[in-house]
């Protein structure tokens, strides 16, 4: 009952501040103008060669496999491919494409950043905020812990993480559905898993692959969260966690031949390496991942916390 | 005697190798105003941090009715309502928005006539739905108070209270601050580095520097230690002085000025009265009234 009542003051609290609504608006312009362009622009693909490309990628696919030994990666990755590509034929099971309503959603994910951007913002300006207009004083002396204040605080960014995804997912169905309508698209979408190739509904596709960004989101700004508490700058922490975002990535590629590699957080952000394609460092699974992800998180927050509440605040 | 509200005992605060509160012993009562008086950087702000919580406590124990402040923080701070330096609020949010923001924090229910009650009392109904970014000093002044009462609690504490406000706002915030401690029974503990303020508004004074307390006194005996001097000016002056000391009165000469001590203020009547009969000419005659502010300095004066 008393955390229902903080979490309705920090919720207060974000929603009442204008750049807030600024943030919400810029969210839905851009899938708006991407949609736009995504119509008018962006030349329509002929849907109807579908089975020609295909025949063609197969035969490059072979080609490769054939033309010598690949890295072992790669040629698990083109062995894949090849058999999803047979299946599609076989069974015939039109690709996704980016001028129907699930293509458009699908590509939307790729904007799940601007999600991730914004949830830092606000992950990065929760606390610190509080610390830089004094307001923390007269928090920290209410008839509550102060575990509970910082707790409210980051199930309130979390919650925004999601209100930006539902929001994105929601405007992208209802975009893709008025710009795209419901024609031309694939009904399942192929995926390859113990060796064999297996047919998954569209819209359970789409929603896993919103799940999975989603992943990214919460360990991005339990990061920037922590950063905040320890260091009350919200300009530090938004830097730094998008500095740390933007090249976590590369990083971990440019020096994926190192075995320590994976345990670097950005390694394991990106739970889609497991479906999509093949794994940054050699030998990843995704239950290591996920005991990656889960130390991560139990480091952040025993570090926002203990920081938090054993600090003397003299502000 | 009844019990305190608040009771120090031997509070230290050590921040790295650096002792700023050297072992502090206070206790505040119901139903008073206690002044902590000390220059700037004397560690007042600091012992009010640790009193409500936001530092902890090096050594010594802080009790807030019976509850131990770092032990049992939660029952402790229920009973403390309190401004730290300047009262911050939510800038974007209404004055009413602020305030049931902190109710929402309070332990009992505060009802949306409690709310009414405070706002009505601090004077801020006419622009309390207004948001916080446009309020004056003054004004964001009342609104830290009526957030430090909304939920009536029996330690008020108020550091630096009238800080930036009018010498109308001062007046109004003492004159309120004396009234509820007075007929509400409620402790109040104000800091400041203002003399003057001080002497209006306590009931009992404590001072302050280099993190010691140097004397608790009652108000009253804190003035009265003091000698009642009348400053006359009269001529010719050294008849006068002479004739006056041949009556008993005794006299300094400071530059010119006569100071003659008095004991009571039947006592200015009797002197003016002798001077007139003396046939000297009296210019002047006024009551030297001994501020606390001397008090303050020889007690504070630094060791050369």
């Amino acid at each position: 009952m008393y955390l229902f009542k903080m979490l309705q003051n920090e919720h207060l609290k974000i929603y009442r501040r204008i750049g807030t609504w600024i943030m919400i608006g810029l969210m839905i312009l851009t899938l708006l103008v991407f949609a736009l362009v995504s119509k008018f622009i962006l030349n329509e693909e002929d849907s109807a060669s579908w089975e020609r490309q295909a025949q063609a990628e197969i035969t490059q696919i072979e080609e490769r496999l054939n033309s010598g030994a690949p890295l072992k990666v790669e040629q698990d990755y083109l062995e894949q491919e090849l058999a999803v590509l047979e299946y599609r034929l076989a069974e015939d099971v039109p690709p996704l494409q980016s001028d129907s309503l699930w293509g458009f959603m699908a590509d939307t994910t790729n904007l799940i950043g601007i999600a991730s951007l914004f949830t830092i913002v606000i992950a990065a300006s929760i606390v610190a905020n509080e610390f830089s207009s004094g307001t923390i004083k007269l928090l920290l002396i209410r008839p509550v812990s102060r575990g509970k204040v910082l707790l409210s605080k980051y199930v309130t960014v979390i919650s925004f993480g999601f209100v930006m995804l539902t929001l994105m997912i929601g405007l992208s169905f209802i975009l893709g559905a008025l710009f795209f309508g419901n024609s031309g698209g694939a009904s399942a979408f192929l995926t390859y898993s113990n060796g064999q190739v297996v047919e998954q509904p569209m819209i359970s596709y789409i929603l896993s692959l919103f799940g999975y960004k989603s992943v990214e989101i919460i360990m991005i700004s339990t990061l920037a969260f922590m950063i905040s508490t320890v260091f009350r700058s919200s300009a530090l922490a938004i830097g730094f966690s998008l500095f740390l975002m933007f090249t976590g990535p590369q990083f971990v590629q440019l020096l994926s031949s190192y075995d320590w590699v994976k345990y670097i957080l950005f390694a394991n952000t990106n739970l889609m390496q497991y479906i999509n394609g093949v794994p940054m460092v050699e030998g990843m699974t995704i239950s290591f991942s996920i005991i990656v992800l889960i130390l991560y998180f139990i480091l952040f927050t025993i570090v926002s916390w203990a920081v938090f509440k054993w600090r003397d605040v003299a502000v | 005697m009844t019990e305190p509200v608040a009771q120090m005992k031997n509070v230290k605060k050590q921040i790295g190798n650096k002792t700023i509160i050297h072992g502090i012993s206070l206790d505040v009562y119901p139903g008073e105003v206690f002044g902590f008086l000390g220059p700037n950087g004397a560690g007042k702000t600091t012992m009010i941090r640790m009193i409500v919580g936001l530092m902890k406590v090096t050594e010594g124990d802080i009790y807030i009715q019976g509850h131990h402040v770092n032990k049992d923080f939660q029952k402790a701070i229920a009973q403390v309502g309190a401004i730290i330096e300047n009262p911050e609020m939510y800038d974007f949010l209404s004055g009413y928005e602020n305030l049931r923001h902190y109710a929402r924090l309070s332990v009992k229910p505060i009802s949306k006539d409690r709310i009414k009650e405070i706002v009505e009392l601090v004077g801020l109904s006419g622009r309390i739905h207004e948001k916080v970014k446009g309020y004056s000093l003054g004004m964001r002044q009342r609104l830290g108070i009526a957030q430090a009462l909304l939920h009536s609690p029996s330690l008020l504490i108020l550091d630096e209270p009238t800080n930036g406000l009018d010498p109308a706002g001062i007046r109004e915030i003492r004159e309120y601050i004396r009234r509820i401690a007075h007929e509400e029974n409620l402790a109040v503990f104000v800091s400041s580095h203002l003399l003057a303020e001080m002497q209006l508004m306590c009931d009992r004074i404590g001072i302050i520097q280099h993190g010691r307390l140097l004397q608790v006194e009652k108000m009253e005996t804190l003035l009265k230690e003091k000698k009642r001097t009348v400053q006359v000016n009269v001529h010719p002056k050294k008849q006068a002085m002479e004739y006056l000391e041949s009556l008993s009165w005794s006299i300094n000469n400071i530059n010119g000025i006569l100071h003659v001590e008095i004991e009571q203020k039947e006592d200015i009547a009797r002197l003016a009265s002798d001077i007139v009969k003396s046939g000297y000419q009296l210019y002047q005659l006024n009551e030297k009234h001994e501020s606390l502010e001397n008090t303050f300095l020889e007690l504070t004066k630094e060791e050369l």
